[in-house]
């Protein structure tokens, strides 16, 4: 079928493949600036502890060292949102941050901090978080009257409830488990911390020109270092540039948290270019992580498959973090309730502060933390009733006009529910077509029984559904048109590797006519584009690329106002197709370049409408968008040894409608392997008493390798088109989702192998045993 | 500081630096090829993979004093010097959008030259195990290995055709 389309739906040459090619891309740790000082970070050594006494005075007489940073000498002030300070005289967990030094060279810095000499008295510590909630636990952070977290005056969270905890329902829960004509309950352990390891560790490049500060940041929000940047040093933001034009991976963690603030500061009273560069195994112990959830669940079914309630319960591991944590928490609460259209939900969860790194955002944001045990539950009550999980899911899952709701909503309120696009009926269809692709019919033989034994080895299949919100924020940008008839797009979101830059672009060149090399993105540059939050929340297609396309609309009424005279003909009867605005149905036509050189002054902007203005046609009510994702997995697990094997993956998803097929691919991959080493392969390993991380390196915190997954054919995943009312023709945000349903899919495929159920956090060999030897006992 | 003459992508160059620098170091640092790049300097990631001799080399683990008398080849070095015409890999990994951060893939692409220059027709489990130690978090193996696959396939009918 021939597209409607000419620009959009393509798998267009990302716009920065050549360069990524050649290497010639400049990353933010490839700055080189005449008289640059490197700075370094000395980090506690502890849990939790005061720090009595810093002499800095043998660090600072070294030969090449430029300026040492303690609590001391900085500003006492809150980065933005945030509870701790810039440096604190109290360190909470091992790594933080106790002193930073800059000087001539990475090695002269690092010489540096060997010769602080810090005093420390060690203050009881807590790192369990099980520990942490006991009333008679040590407080793990200043301020705090208990671990459990309860907003200050920094962090206001309206939906708290005077517990402390933050609960959403809808229906009547305890009618609904009356209904029921099975009630099947599980509580799992911790679900895996997960380090979001951006192939480049945090860094930043901070320059003073007089008093107006630029800031080359490799971060996926340059929005928020801009806000603690003016904030924490009291400086405009006008006067302040943040540079993150060239981001690396952020995973959904990349902010430079304090470093750009402490970079910026050594800039200032050095006069000279700071780089401040995280090593890998600082990147690891000293940035936060993805949260962990320890869940409960309880689900009542009627014996025809009917949910009639559920009920989750979340405890979420926040470590030192005091802020972010709770919108990954109003993500999952949404996301428990709303993964399936059972009329009875009640969710609740609560914040535990401990003495370790802070865990919180990444990559599905809170989402896969409580689907990841969810799923596992689901299959045990398909399995209750004798239900064939795959059709339990059909008979059950989200879709077009359920309840829905904007997860923001469950932190600040009001609560305001309302329903879910068309495009949420891609869910029967997904799940029916990735059984179809994955061959479930054939291979699925009933519970309890392996796809195959032979000798120790069994295989199983296994299949699980999730979602993740894809998010429409207030954003802006601006379409400048040149003199040659191309165009700059202007946009503060971020290119990390999705591909922004690319569908930002297709997405202009649609609207204006233009071809896809004629137009440019200019990104993230607080000093040169407008607003946008950044590249989070699966929200740069619906977001900021939508803004856009409304801003390219804009441009494009004006070149038909500047066109209509000269066709004569009235700007309602124009379009612009091939480089021309055209009257409709004949080839009177004038060329896009011919009008912008006779008008260089031809700008279009506009910012993304509110929220709440996208409402459905049938019902009129307000949309919330959605991704869907479905995953089946099958595995051989080696009974004796309990090495599980990922033979095969299926994996479909909706996108609403794909801007850049081949793109769309590539961001499915990410999610689908970074869920496989969530649950498998990357296990963060912190000693229980001290906090300490006993593996901060790539050797011993495995990601998923080439070897680690399955072959081209034995790796399947496809997408389908359902186009959503928000985003720009249709398109919406999916990358996050993409891993929600992979790791549950794994855990349902074990169980399907080896007829024992694991309900720990991560599948490793000894816990897959331990569970098949809690079976046996059974 | 000694001086270190290195022949880099066929030309000779000459840097002052300390006698425990890596080559990645004195690469990047020294002569501004940051084509390089790095994602662990701790021998775990393979990013920083040039070719020594023909060989991958992990260039964060190589003193660059060891690296001397020896053929440095860098990303920098792959394209034709004077047409700048892309290699056909990196050809492949740009049509087939076989990155997406770009970090692992100068190494991943220098890592498949070596490969298909020992193996002109590699199986996709060639590729697979060849770049087992280039790690990349934006989980683009498939496609990286597809992209591989049909370089090599190019570059053999590439050579049939007089190319």
């Amino acid at each position: 079928m021939e597209s409607e389309f000419s620009v959009f739906g393509k798998s267009f040459i990302r716009k920065d493949a050549i360069e990524k090619a050649k290497g010639e891309v400049k990353y933010i740790a490839d700055i080189q600036l005449p008289r640059m000082l490197h700075a370094k970070f000395l980090r506690s050594p502890y849990a939790h502890a005061k720090i009595t006494s810093i002499d800095t005075s043998k660090a600072e007489a070294m030969p090449g060292v430029k300026c040492v940073l303690t609590h001391q000498n900085v500003p006492k002030v809150h980065p933005l949102r945030k509870f701790e300070y810039l440096l604190d005289e109290n360190v909470h967990f091992p790594g933080e941050e106790v002193a930073a030094v800059a000087a001539l060279t990475p090695r002269i810095a690092e010489a540096a901090l060997k010769l602080i000499d810090v005093k420390y008295q060690v203050l009881p510590a807590v790192v369990d978080p099980e520990e942490a909630i006991k009333p008679t636990a040590p407080l793990a952070q200043e301020g705090y009257d208990t671990n459990i977290f309860h907003g200050t005056d920094l962090v206001h969270i309206p939906r708290l409830e005077k517990d402390h905890w933050l609960r959403l329902e809808v229906g009547d829960i305890d009618k609904g488990f009356v209904e029921a004509d099975e009630v099947i309950e599980a509580e799992f352990g911790w679900t895996p911390v997960q380090y979001n390891c951006s192939p480049k560790p945090r860094t930043v490049v901070c320059e003073w020109a007089g008093d107006k500060l630029t800031c080359w940041a490799d971060t996926q929000l340059p929005l928020f270092v801009w806000q603690d940047l003016a904030a924490t040093l009291a400086v405009p933001q006008a006067k302040i540039r943040v540079i993150a034009n060239t981001a690396v991976g952020g995973y959904g963690g990349k902010m430079p948290e304090r470093i750009a603030t402490l970079a910026a500061i050594m800039a200032k009273r050095t006069g000279r270019p700071v780089r401040a560069a995280f090593s890998r195994a600082e990147d690891l112990i000293a940035t936060h992580h993805r949260i962990s959830y320890k869940n409960t669940h309880r689900v009542g079914v009627k014996k025809d498959g009917t949910m009639t309630a559920l009920y989750n319960k979340i405890l979420a591991h926040w470590g030192k973090d005091t802020t972010v944590p709770y919108i990954c928490q109003g993500t999952g609460l949404t996301g428990s309730v709303m993964l399936y259209g059972c009329p009875n939900v009640k969710s609740e969860t609560c914040g535990i502060l401990t003495n370790t790194v802070g865990y919180g955002p990444m990559n599905g944001f809170g989402d896969p933390e409580v689907i990841y045990t969810l799923e596992r539950l689901m299959d045990s009550a398909a399995e209750k009733i004798n239900m064939d999980p795959v059709a339990f899911r059909l008979k059950n899952c989200m879709r077009y006009g359920n309840r829905a709701m904007e997860y923001e909503q469950v932190l600040y309120g009001p609560i305001k529910w309302g329903i879910l696009g068309s495009d949420l009926n891609s869910f029967p269809e997904l799940i029916e077509k990735c059984a179809e692709k994955a061959g479930w019919k054939e291979k699925w033989k009933g519970w309890r029984t392996p796809m195959a034994t032979k000798g120790q080895k069994k295989t199983g299949i296994g299949m699980a559904i999730g979602m993740h919100h894809t998010s429409f924020w207030p954003s802006s940008a601006v379409v400048k048109m040149n003199q040659d008839g191309s165009a700059n797009v202007l946009s503060m979101a971020v290119e990390m590797g999705q591909g922004y830059g690319t569908i930002i672009s297709q997405i202009v060149a649609e609207t204006l006519g233009l071809r896809y090399e004629d137009v440019n993105p200019t990104l993230s540059d607080t000093g040169a584009t407008p607003t946008s939050r950044g590249n989070v929340a699966s929200s740069g297609t619906s977001s900021p690329a939508n803004s856009a396309r409304l801003a390219a609309e804009d441009v494009r009424r004006q070149l038909f106002e500047l066109a209509a005279p000269r066709l004569n003909a009235t700007v309602d009867a124009l379009e612009a197709k091939d480089g021309s605005i055209r009257v409709k149905g004949t080839d009177r036509k004038i060329s896009i370049a011919s009008l912008c050189f006779a008008n260089w002054q031809i700008t279009g902007h506009a910012n993304n409408p509110p929220y709440d203005s996208i409402k459905d046609e049938k019902t009129g009510q307000v949309i919330h968008a959605y991704a869907a994702a479905v995953s089946i997995a099958e595995v051989e697990v080696d009974t004796e040894t309990g090495v599980v094997d990922l033979l095969r993956l299926t994996s479909g998803h909706d996108c609403g409608r794909a801007i850049n097929p081949v793109l769309i691919e590539n961001q499915i991959d990410l999610g689908l392997v970074m869920a496989n080493g969530w649950v498998r392969t990357e296990k963060y390993v912190i000693d229980e008493k001290t906090g300490v991380v006993m593996n901060p390196n790539l050797i011993d915190y495995k990601l998923s390798t080439f070897l680690d997954m399955p072959r081209s054919d034995d790796f399947q995943r496809f997408y389908v088109e359902k186009p959503c009312a928000w985003g720009p023709f249709g398109a919406k945000g999916m990358s996050e989702t993409a891993m929600t349903a992979v790791g549950p899919a794994i855990a349902n495929a074990v169980y399907n192998a080896v007829g024992a159920r694991i309900y720990d956090g991560f599948l490793s060999p000894d816990n897959i045993l331990k569970s098949m030897k809690k079976e046996k006992k059974r | 500081m000694p001086d270190i003459i290195l022949r880099i992508n066929g030309a000779q160059v000459e840097v002052k630096a300390v006698a425990t620098a890596t080559l990645a170091e004195v690469l990047r640092e020294e002569l501004g090829l940051t084509g390089t790049k790095m994602m662990c300097n701790e021998g775990e990631c393979g990013a920083c993979t040039v070719l020594i001799n023909g060989k991958p080399m992990l260039s964060c683990m190589t003193l660059a004093i060891d690296a001397q008398n020896k053929d440095i080849l860098t990303i920098e070095g792959l394209a034709d010097p004077v047409t700048g015409q892309l290699h056909p890999i990196q050809k492949a990994f740009v049509e087939h959008s076989g990155m997406q951060c770009g970090v692992c893939t100068p190494g991943m692409i220098l890592t498949a030259k070596a490969l298909i220059d020992d193996n002109p027709k590699p199986t996709e489990e060639d590729v697979r195990r060849a770049l087992a130690g280039n790690l990349c978090r934006c989980g683009n193996y498939r496609r990286i290995a597809e992209c591989v696959l049909d370089a090599a396939q190019k570059m053999r009918t590439g050579e049939k055709d007089g190319k």
